[in-house]
C-alpha cells in the first residue's frame, strides 16, 4: 500500500494537469503540492525500508512468481526520494520564474511518476517502461522549456541519442529474457549466473552502454553539454539531478545485482572509462567560460566517480558510488539553480554548491568524495587515488575559474549572457535556492542517514547477487 | 473543396458504421481478437476519413473534435482508477474483478470484467490522442496552404 502511494498520487495529478494551462500560477502550484506529498511519501517509505527491509506488493494481488512486482529496497528507496525532492526544488523553481509552456507541470510530473516508478518496481519490463515515460516526459520539456536559441537543436540531439540508448536498452532486456526466461529481477539475478558467460558479456555490455548513455559518460556524451546549455537552467536542474539518476541506479541494479560476474570482470575497463571520463569532462570545464558551461562538462566527470566507484566494487565501493550519486546529484541541483541569480543569498549558495562539488566540508559532497577515497583506500588501488586526486584538484580549477571568468569580471554589454538569463531572481527562486543549499549544508553535517542507508543498500545488493 | 460530391457522400455515409466497427473490436476482444488499441486507431481512422473529404474547416464545426484533449485523458483517468479502486478497497493494485471462481455480470454476451473497463480506458486515450495528432496535422497542413 505504502509503497504504491507515491504513485497513487502523482498519476492522476499529471493527468488532470495535462487538461490545464501550466502557465498559469494554479498548474504550477498544484504540481508542486503533488510532488511534495510524493517526495514526502517517498521519505516515509525510505524509513520503513530502512527499518522493516525490502518492501514489496505485487500488482493484481496475483502470486509472486507470477504477477509483476513493484518492489523496493534501500537503493531504490534513496534514489526515488533524492530524485522527487529534487523535481520538487526544480518545479518550485519553474513555478517562481513562470513556466514557459502550457505543458511544464504535467510533464514533470509525469517524469516523476515515471522515475519512481522505475526505482519501485522489481520487474524488468515495467522498469523499462517507467523509463520511457520519463524519458518522453524530458523530451516534451526540452522543447517546451528550452532557450530560444538552441530550443529544437537541443530537443532533437536529445530525442535521437536517447532513443538509441532506450533501444539498446529494450534489445538488452530482450536478450535478458530470452536468457533467463523470466522478468522478475530476483529470479533473473538467480538465473543469470548460469547463463551462457558469452551472451552473459554481451548483456552486461549492452546494458552498460545503454545506461552509460543516459549518465552521459564518455564516450557517450556528446548530447549532454547542448542539451543541459540549450534549456532553462531549472529544467537544466531536473536532468542533471534527477533523470541522471536512471543511469546510476541502472548500472547499480544491472550491473551490482543482476550481473555482478560481468562487473568484477570488466572492472579495468569501467575505472579506465570512468578515469577517461573524469579528466575528460574536467579538462573540457576548464577550457569553458560560462557557468552551465561548466557545469555541463563537469556532469560528465562526475559520472565518471560513479563508474569508478561501481569499478571498485565490493561493499565499500558501492556504498561510495551510492553516497556520491545522492550528493552529486543534489549538489548539481543547487548549481543549476543558482547558476544565474545574483545577489548575497544566492551567490553564498552557489559557492556552498561549488564547496560541496569540490568536497570541502561540512556539506554534502564532502561525503560523497570521502566514501570515493574510501573505497579506493579499501581496494588498495593506487590508481584510483591517484586518479580520485587529480579530479578532484582539476575541479578545484574549473570551479574557481568560475568566479574568475565568469562572476567576478565586468562585463561588456550582453556578453556571455546570450540567453540573457541573468537576473536578481523572484523571492520565492531565492528562497528555493536557499532550502537546497540548506539540504546540501545539513547532509553535510548529519549525514549519518545517508551513509547508514546507503551501506543498507550496497549490503543488499551483495545478499541478493548471486555469487 | 477538392473531394468530388460523391466521395463526400460515400465518407459521410462511413462514419456511423466505422464507429460500429470500432465499437465491435472494442467488445468482442479477450475471447478473440480485437482490444481497445485497435478500436481506438479504427474510430480514429474514421475522423481521418472525414478530414480528408470534408477539409479541417468543416469537420471541427460538425464533431466535437477540440475535446480530443479532454477524451484521452479521461481514457487514461480510466486506465488509473482500475489501478487505483482495488488499492482504495483494500486489495493489490490492478487487482481484477470479478475473483477467481466468481461468475462475472453478463450483458447479453459480453462480460463486465475489470479487463473490459480498463480497455474502454484504452480505447478513449487511443482515439484522444490520435484525432488530437490528426488535428494538429490537418491544421499544419492548412497554414502551409494559406
Amino acid at each position: 500500500m505504502l509503497i504504491a502511494l507515491p504513485i497513487l498520487i502523482l498519476f492522476p495529478v499529471a493527468i488532470a494537469l495535462a487538461l490545464m494551462d501550466g502557465r498559469r500560477k494554479p498548474a504550477g502550484i498544484i504540481a508542486i503540492a503533488a510532488l511534495a506529498f510524493a517526495t514526502a511519501a517517498l521519505g516515509v517509505l525510505m524509513a520503513k525500508v530502512a527499518i522493516d527491509g525490502p518492501q514489496e506488493v505485487v500488482a493484481g494481488g496475483w502470486s509472486p512468481d507470477v504477477g509483476i512486482r513493484l518492489r523496493v529496497d534501500a537503493l531504490g528507496a534513496i534514489f526515488a526520494l533524492t530524485t522527487a525532492a529534487v523535481l520538487l526544488a526544480s518545479m518550485a523553481q519553474a513555478v517562481a520564474a513562470g513556466c514557459a509552456s502550457r505543458t511544464t507541470p504535467t510533464l514533470t510530473v509525469f517524469m516523476a511518476l515515471g522515475l519512481t516508478g522505475l526505482f519501485l518496481t522489481g520487474d524488468v519490463f515495467s522498469f523499462y517502461v517507467f523509463f520511457e515515460l520519463a524519458m518522453i516526459s524530458a523530451y516534451g520539456l526540452t522543447a517546451g522549456e528550452g532557450l530560444a536559441g538552441g530550443r529544437f537543436r537541443a530537443g532533437f540531439i536529445f530525442a535521437v541519442v536517447n532513443l538509441i540508448g532506450s533501444f539498446l536498452f529494450l534489445i538488452a532486456i530482450g536478450a535478458l529474457y530470452r536468457a533467463t526466461g523470466t522478468l522478475e529481477m530476483i529470479e533473473v539475478a538467480r538465473r543469470a549466473a548460469e547463463i551462457n558467460p558469452n551472451t552473459a558479456i554481451l548483456l552486461a555490455v549492452t546494458f552498460f552502454v545503454a545506461f552509460g548513455v543516459k549518465l552521459g559518460l564518455f564516450p557517450f556524451h556528446a548530447w549532454l553539454p547542448s542539451v543541459y546549455l540549450g534549456v532553462q537552467p531549472h529544467i537544466a536542474a531536473m536532468f542533471a539531478g534527477a533523470l541522471a539518476n536512471i543511469g546510476a541506479y541502472g548500472l547499480l541494479r544491472f550491473g551490482g545485482v543482476i550481473l555482478p560476474r560481468e562487473l568484477e570482470l570488466g572492472a579495468t575497463a569501467i575505472i579506465v572509462l570512468g578515469g577517461v571520463s573524469i579528466v575528460y569532462g574536467a579538462i573540457q570545464a576548464i577550457s569553458r567560460r560560462e557557468t552551465r558551461e561548466v557545469l555541463a562538462y563537469s556532469a560528465i566527470g562526475h559520472a565518471g566517480y560513479v563508474l569508478v566507484a561501481l569499478g571498485l566494487g565490493g561493499p565499500v565501493g558501492l556504498t561510495a558510488a551510492v553516497v556520491f550519486s545522492v550528493a552529486n546529484a543534489l549538489n548539481k541541483t543547487l548549481l543549476f539553480l543558482t547558476s544565474e541569480l545574483r545577489g548575497k543569498f544566492m551567490a553564498t549558495a552557489f559557492l556552498i554548491g561549488a564547496l560541496s562539488v569540490a568536497g570541502v566540508p561540512p556539506s554534502a559532497g564532502f561525503f560523497g568524495k570521502a566514501s570515493l577515497f574510501e573505497a579506493g583506500i579499501d581496494a588498495e588501488s593506487i590508481a584510483a587515488l591517484v586518479l580520485l586526486f587529480v579530479g578532484g584538484a582539476l575541479t578545484f580549477v574549473y570551479l574557481f575559474q568560475i568566479y574568475q571568468h565568469d562572476r567576478w569580471r565586468p562585463r561588456a554589454e550582453g556578453e556571455y549572457d546570450r540567453d540573457n538569463l541573468i537576473t536578481a531572481g523572484r523571492p520565492a527562486q531565492r528562497t528555493v535556492g536557499v532550502i537546497v543549499a540548506l539540504v546540501v549544508l545539513v547532509l553535510g553535517l548529519w549525514p549519518q542517514p545517508l551513509l547508514a542507508v546507503a551501506d543498507q543498500a550496497a549490503a543488499q545488493i551483495e545478499q541478493e547477487a548471486p555469487r | 473543396m477538392t473531394t468530388s460530391a460523391l466521395t463526400r457522400m460515400i465518407s459521410r455515409s462511413l462514419l456511423a458504421p466505422t464507429l460500429i466497427v470500432a465499437l465491435a473490436i472494442l467488445v468482442k476482444g479477450y475471447a478473440s481478437v480485437g482490444d481497445g488499441f485497435s478500436a481506438g486507431v479504427v474510430a480514429a481512422l474514421g475522423i481521418l476519413l472525414q478530414m480528408l473529404a470534408f477539409g479541417r474547416d468543416q469537420v471541427t464545426a460538425d464533431l466535437p473534435i477540440h475535446r480530443a484533449p479532454l477524451v484521452a485523458m479521461t481514457g487514461l483517468f480510466i486506465g488509473f482508477a482500475v489501478l487505483a479502486v482495488p488499492v482504495l478497497t483494500g486489495g493489490a493494485p490492478l487487482e481484477h474483478w470479478p475473483p477467481p471462481d466468481e461468475k462475472p455480470i453478463y450483458l447479453g454476451t459480453v462480460e463486465l470484467i475489470t479487463a473490459v473497463v480498463f480497455d474502454i480506458g484504452v480505447f478513449l486515450l487511443v482515439l484522444g490522442s490520435c484525432v488530437k495528432v490528426i488535428d494538429a496535422l490537418a491544421g499544419a497542413a492548412a497554414e502551409d496552404d494559406a
